[in-house]
């Protein structure tokens, strides 16, 4: 598991650039996410035939309940705020699927759904998102987070744009119920990639390919 | 007098082309530009057309630069649309 935190670690650094985290990308759009914390590794892939719709295809490998979820998931932006420094954004998400559990266990139904928020300018950031995910018949369970971002600098278009973040996980099921990973996101061009170290000592991983 | 008079022949010489190239660029004054994303999505966006030439998103000032191919043109209620399209708002176009 180490060798693969540092495959994923200088993989980041590699592709330093960066985007977003966005769920909806521009009309015609693709996105490649791959992100990993001290719950789970996730691959999503969607399309957005607009700027408010994105689908795709999301497995999510939860490592506590030795589970995989596969499942097609719709993203959608109920509303924008359009300000002249700032944007504002509010999604729901929801996926559906099946999920294999340890032991080659028999494929179930599962699924997810899940609100989002940010907002940001060109200096803060603010974000909140929460979920309801059924694993299979027997589990199930809540979790939110927030975030709050600040950038050392204003980047122009093009440039590489820097974010300090600190993300607040709350999973009232765990034993840790809440978990603080402070990180650094790096965004240019199409590419963005974020990493941190939570409080529990957990890596951080995510990159997004837009193209 | 010499070289007012050529000053003024010059100037006269280039008083088309400056105007044609006027005509090829329209600024569009836009809510919402806070990040790169979102000038890559306009960007996206009106690189489908075969009109513009090129864009130019300005994140300070929030005002993209459309520049049209030769000959070309898109009427202020596309350019609105488009822009809409990708997820932002227009305040205003002007052809200055």
């Amino acid at each position: 598991m180490n060798c693969l935190k540092w495959c994923l670690f200088c993989a980041s650094l590699m592709f330093i650039s960066s985007i977003n985290a966005r769920p909806v990308s521009y009309p015609e759009g693709w996105t490649l996410m791959m992100m990993m914390d001290d719950q789970r590794y996730s691959i999503h892939m969607h399309y957005s035939p607009t700027a408010w719709t994105s689908v795709g295809y999301r497995l999510e490998r939860w490592r506590a309940f030795d589970t995989n979820l596969h499942s097609a998931q719709i993203n959608h932006l109920v509303k924008r705020w359009n300000k002249f420094d700032s944007q504002a954004n509010f999604y729901v998400k929801g996926g559906l699927g099946i999920s294999d559990g340890p032991h080659d266990a028999n494929a179930e139904l599962g699924g997810f759904f899940g609100l989002a928020t940010d907002w940001e300018d060109r200096r803060y950031f603010v974000s909140y998102n929460n979920r309801y995910t059924q694993l299979n018949d027997d589990i199930g369970f809540f979790q939110q987070s927030a975030r709050v971002g600040w950038a050392p600098y204003e980047g122009d278009f093009g440039d590489l744009h820097t974010w300090l973040m600190l993300q607040i996980d709350h999973m009232p099921e765990n034993e840790d119920q809440i978990v603080a990973t402070p990180l650094v996101r790096f965004f240019k061009g199409v590419f963005m990639t974020e990493f941190g170290v939570s409080s529990k000592g957990d890596l951080l991983f995510n990159y997004i390919y837009r193209f | 007098m010499k070289t007012l008079t050529m000053l003024t022949f010059f100037f006269v010489l280039t008083l088309p082309a400056i105007s044609a190239e006027d005509k090829n660029v329209v600024y569009a004054d836009v809510n919402g530009l806070v990040c790169d994303f979102c000038a890559q999505a306009l960007e996206k966006v009106f690189s489908k057309k075969e009109e513009i030439n090129s864009i130019n998103v300005d994140l300070d000032t929030k005002v993209i630069t459309i520049k049209f191919n030769d000959g070309k043109s898109l009427d202020d209620t596309t350019l609105t649309s488009l822009i809409a399209d990708s997820g932002y708002d227009v305040r205003a176009i002007r052809h200055e």
